[in-house]
């Protein structure tokens, strides 16, 4: 009797499940392992392709693309810590040139100076020669004008003298004459 | 259920009494596989510093995936990148050609996802063993819980770990055919109720439309980033 039941139930669930079947072609397990099989050769077909072929080659991609853009920045810092470098030295140079300059420019003063002191002491030498010799030249002038002078002043003289009295003094007295009056008046005139 | 109707293409191929025959779910896992070929060699194909729309893309989900390991199961898990790449794809894929109209939906069948999901299973187990030997054993024996406890919770994490592979493959399955269910029910609803009453499913339908793919991709998601939690629990254990 419980045998009974039981295959009744078996029967029943085994119609349920038929049932199920035309409703669901999922649970058809007519063609599971043909859906199994096709299953493992495609995607261990598809596995093998991607790990051997696509996979690598989208990660050297990837790399490649990391790597050149490592690569330019620092390529980039380098260019700017080279141009970091090179503003400073130029800074260091402008000082350098400016240092340069001001000393330039007092050893230039300092030798106009020099040179200047010299020439100037060259010209009062000249100076003082010169003024010497004019001295002298005066010097001698002044002596010679006092004889041309009295020479002139005793021609006068004597003209005059002959004019007014038609006389010939001799000449001897007046240069006594004369003399006796430039001595006494030289210092007034010359 | 008309769409989810699996039927031979070309010659029966039998090996033995097994029917191994091409079917519309194979020529769809292998439209799908071609077109990831195809997307990836274009995405791939030029070397360039700046990427056209292509290789962005293909980039997008290499890096996507990448993080996505990274974040869950950590660096020891990068040996597994391409598998875990190749498994997000794929699903992504047969979700997304499910939508297009008339297609095949690989995804919404239970034995393709159960297959996928038992191979995951039994690789993550056979790599935990592996790495860990019996102390693999110790991922049912959380730390820090009462001694008291310790028989049930290990009970509740031992069914928890058997019962991996029917969630993982039930989720996806579940979702896929719901959706297109779903679809399948607003479309004839539009037919049944004509040029007058037709316009509230259709808008039902569009709008579906778009949680559909939302969720297609969702899943294919899901999917993969469940596998990446089952293999850190084998390669890192006791986090």
């Amino acid at each position: 009797m419980q045998l009974r039941i039981l295959i009744a139930i078996i029967i029943y669930f085994e119609t349920t499940l038929f049932a199920a079947e035309a409703g669901m072609p999922q649970l058809d397990s007519k063609y599971w392992i043909s859906q199994s099989f096709w299953l493992i050769l495609i995607f261990s077909l598809l596995y093998i392709l991607l790990s051997k072929f696509f996979i690598p080659k989208i990660k050297e991609n990837l790399d490649d693309r990391e790597k050149k853009i490592k690569e330019n920045l620092d390529n980039a810092k380098n260019l700017s810590d080279m141009a970091e470098q090179k503003a400073l030295d130029y800074e260091k140079e402008i000082l350098k040139a400016k240092k340069d300059v001001i000393k330039i420019l007092s050893e230039a003063k300092k030798q106009m100076e020099k040179n200047i002191n010299q020439k100037k002491t060259i010209f009062d030498k000249e100076i003082e020669k010169e003024i010497s010799k004019v001295e002298n030249e005066i010097q001698n002038l002044k002596k010679n004008s006092n004889k041309a002078i009295n020479q002139i002043a005793e021609e006068i003289s004597s003209k005059v003298i002959e004019n007014i009295t038609g006389e010939k003094l001799n000449e001897s007295s007046i240069k006594a004459m004369v003399a006796e009056v430039s001595k006494d008046k030289m210092d007034k005139y010359l | 259920m008309h769409q989810f109707q699996v039927y031979k293409i070309g010659p029966e191929i039998k090996l033995g009494s097994v029917d191994l025959s091409f079917t519309n779910a194979s020529l769809f896992m292998l439209i799908s596989a071609f077109t990831i070929c195809l997307f990836l060699f274009l995405g791939s194909k030029k070397k360039s510093i700046i990427p056209d729309r292509v290789q962005l893309i293909a980039e997008l989900f290499y890096n996507f995936i990448a993080k996505m390991i990274s974040d869950t199961a950590g660096s020891k898990a990068k040996p597994y990148f391409p598998f875990i790449f190749c498994l997000f794809m794929f699903v992504l894929l047969c979700n997304m050609i499910g939508m297009l109209p008339y297609s095949f939906t690989v995804t919404s069948h239970i034995i393709v996802t159960l297959v996928m999901a038992l191979f995951i299973f039994i690789a993550v187990t056979v790599i935990g063993f592996l790495k860990h030997g019996f102390k693999y054993l110790s991922l049912f024996v959380p730390k820090g819980v009462p001694v008291v406890l310790l028989p049930l919770i290990t009970v509740i994490e031992i069914i928890s770990y058997l019962s991996r592979p029917v969630s993982l493959s039930v989720r996806l399955f579940a979702n896929m055919m719901a959706g297109h269910t779903m679809l399948k029910v607003f479309g004839s609803f539009v037919i049944s109720l004509g040029l007058l009453g037709g316009w509230l499913p259709l808008s039902f339908s569009v709008a579906l439309t778009g949680l559909e793919i939302l969720v297609a991709f969702l899943q294919a998601y899901v999917f993969a980033i469940l596998t990446c939690i089952y293999l850190n629990d084998a390669l890192n254990l006791h986090h």
